[in-house]
């Protein structure tokens, strides 16, 4: 007896006509320039206010009738979206294809109770994962439940317990202090640049509306360099803001961040304005990536990622945590996949060379280059980064290594972004041992376990010749045997 | 590798030289000949010293003369390099030229089989086998095969691969 027989649906629903309320308001913004430009054409004229008007019936009208022609019907096993507008399209996704539904609640739909339902089907690219923008949030529960007790087979006693049983079990509540390791990542740290390079842009985009054109932008341009200490004082603003703004922009991201276990779910939610759900098949997850940078080394905390089959955009739905202390990490890491503890083992002094080699060289010759052609100061700036090269070569090298424990295999590298994967041996579908001209005077190679979840294949980075052949030969010894010289 | 590896069993077809010095000239002319079309607007380029503006079709005789040998070597190193084999139901295959790549995919996790032919193959009697996996890094891309070597090939793995079928990934 299946969940989708006890709550039958029997016929084709529609999305919740709340929607109508938020569609017309999202595509204002790109109604915005062209009303605006209707409106100065027309001199602001009546007429040109009818146009205007005209404009945002249309919209109006447009975001009804793609309202009416979708529907969404669970029937046979099967997920059936119909859009009938112009032309006729029926997409049919088969229940057991669907292995993890990610429901987000943007801002607008928040406030009237509004939820996205994204369906992961394992197919790879976007074009065959199912949507339905603009379901009640108790709707999008009802479905989730739906939609994954179809296919849990085994699990007969979990059927049997009332389907929405909230959280199962939590794994991880993350406290607030954790918010502060969120700037020690980098990528948030950049938020005041970016918010700049947005405000650029957008000033590119619609001065042309405004009048302004190129001589103004220049104009303002060589105004701003004639005063060097408002410059100056802008720059060291953003800089003093970064770790401030990277921050707030952190917490609203990760607010309240819980993993739980629901049924062979692991769910995670987080996010203050959009709240933003994500279950992941236990079943599906086949090891995990833990990735650190050198402030979270110091500060020892890191984050995590579950490497699934068939999960798109990995990077993001597969966060099991946010920036967290190492231990959680290891607990987390250990809860969802298994423990591991095996140390890695280093790579020839061959790659030691190599990794100091492309740290230093390029900046070395950049520098050596702009003496020759008179630029001292760009060439000081770039003998320094040269030297700071040494410290990142040599880190990068500690950080080369891999090693196998019997089921599962690991591999790390990088140093501002040491990332290392555990994977497990019967996620492996293949190998792949490349050799680059350089490599090859240096007689070291790049292993890459091909693995059919997340990033593809994972890459041991200038290991020794025969050690390579003899990591993949460890793992996946029938494959490699035959080939291998004694 | 030497010391890692032994060399998989079989050559790609001796008319695959043929194939890779074809797309190499192809590749060559189409270079210098853009190169000499650049050359005809650079007499206007007054950042460039006056005796290369004085016969601009220098930068392409120079681009000619450095491409020949590689245009030469190419095929006969890629003759050496690329080889195949299907032992104990894994396709191993090398290739590569400058750069090397030694790939093993396990037939039980191959996911599709395609024997590939363009127009340059064709007039050659040559196909390509492509083997994908889950995984970028688990996908083979066999050139340079016979016509019928690549359609045994092709028929075998797709047979084998529905055999040993193993969805555990």
């Amino acid at each position: 007896m299946s969940v989708s027989f006890q709550e039958p649906v029997p016929e084709a629903v529609r999305l919740s006509p709340r929607l109508l309320l938020i569609d017309p308001i999202r595509v204002l913004p790109s109604l915005l320039i062209p009303l605006a430009g209707v409106l100065v054409a027309g001199g602001f004229s009546p007429r040109s206010f009818i146009w205007a008007a005209f404009g945002v019936a249309g919209s109006v009208l447009y975001a009804v009738v793609r309202w009416a022609t979708f529907s969404y019907t669970i029937t046979g096993g099967r997920l059936e979206l119909s859009r009938a507008f112009i032309g006729r399209s029926t997409r049919v996704i088969p229940l057991e294809r669907i292995r993890g539904v990610d429901v987000t609640t943007p801002f607008l739909h928040r406030l009237l109770g509004l939820a996205v339902l994204k369906l992961d089907t394992g197919a790879g690219g976007d074009k065959q994962e199912g949507e339905l923008d603009g379901i009640t949030v108790e709707e999008a529960e009802r479905l989730r439940a739906v939609l994954l007790a179809r296919h849990g087979v085994a699990t007969q006693e979990e059927r049997e317990q009332p389907v929405a049983a909230p959280h199962d079990h939590v794994f991880l509540r993350a406290p607030k202090a954790w918010l502060r390791y969120g700037p020690l990542s980098g990528a948030f740290l950049f938020t005041p640049f970016a918010l700049v390079a947005g405000v650029v842009g957008l000033a590119f985009q619609w001065g042309g509306e405004l009048g302004l054109d190129e001589d103004d932008a220049v104009a303002v341009g060589s105004w701003l360099w004639g005063h060097p200490l408002l410059l100056i004082g802008g720059a060291v603003a953003l800089v003093v803001l970064m770790p401030f703004l990277g921050a707030a922009m952190y917490a609203v991201f990760n607010w309240n961040f819980v993993l739980f276990g629901r049924g062979d779910h692991l769910v995670a939610e987080r996010g203050l304005v959009n709240r933003r759900v994500v279950s992941l098949e236990r079943r599906r997850i086949r090891g995990y990536e833990i990735a650190e940078s050198p402030l979270e080394r110091q500060a020892g905390v890191a984050r995590l990622w579950a490497v699934v089959t068939g999960l798109g955009d990995s990077e993001t739905r597969g966060q099991l945590l946010p920036v967290a202390p190492r231990a959680a990490v290891d607990d987390i890491a250990a809860e969802a996949v298994g423990p591991f503890s095996e140390a890695l083992r280093p790579h020839p002094p061959a790659a030691r060379r190599r990794r100091l080699f492309r740290a230093i060289a390029p900046w070395a010759v950049s520098a050596l280059v702009l003496y020759v052609l008179g630029h001292t100061i760009i060439g000081v700036i770039a003998t320094v980064l040269a030297v700071a090269g040494i410290a990142l070569g040599l880190d990068r090298y500690r950080s080369l290594g891999h090693t196998y424990d019997g089921t599962r295999l690991s591999v790390r590298s990088g140093s501002l972004r040491r990332a290392q994967a555990v994977v497990e041996r019967r996620a492996v579908v293949g190998w792949t041992i490349r050799q680059t001209w350089f490599q090859r005077r240096a007689g070291l190679v790049t292993v890459i376990a091909g693995v059919g979840a997340g990033s593809g294949g994972y890459k041991a980075i200038d290991a020794g010749e025969t050690q390579a052949a003899a990591f993949a030969a460890e793992v996946t010894p029938d494959w490699m045997a035959p080939f291998l010289k004694r | 590798m030497r010391d890692a590896l032994r060399d998989p069993a079989n050559q790609v077809s001796p008319r695959a030289r043929s194939l890779w010095f074809a797309e190499a000239v192809i590749v060559t002319v189409l270079l210098v000949g853009g190169l000499v079309l650049l050359s005809m607007w650079m007499t206007g380029w007054e950042f460039l010293p006056q005796w290369l503006l004085d016969r601009t079709w220098v930068a392409g005789l120079v681009l000619g003369l450095v491409t020949v040998p590689f245009v030469l070597a190419e095929p006969v190193v890629r003759f050496a390099v690329h080889r195949w084999e299907l032992a104990a139901d894994v396709v191993y295959a090398r290739s590569g030229w400058l750069s090397r790549e030694w790939v093993f995919v396990p037939v039980s996790r191959i996911q599709t089989v395609d024997k590939a032919q363009g127009w340059l193959e064709r007039f050659f009697g040559l196909a390509t086998v492509e083997i994908r996996t889950a995984s970028y890094a688990g996908s083979s891309t066999i050139k340079g095969l016979d016509y019928e070597v690549a359609a045994r090939l092709a028929e075998e793995l797709s047979r084998r691969a529905q055999e040993l079928r193993d969805d555990a990934t």
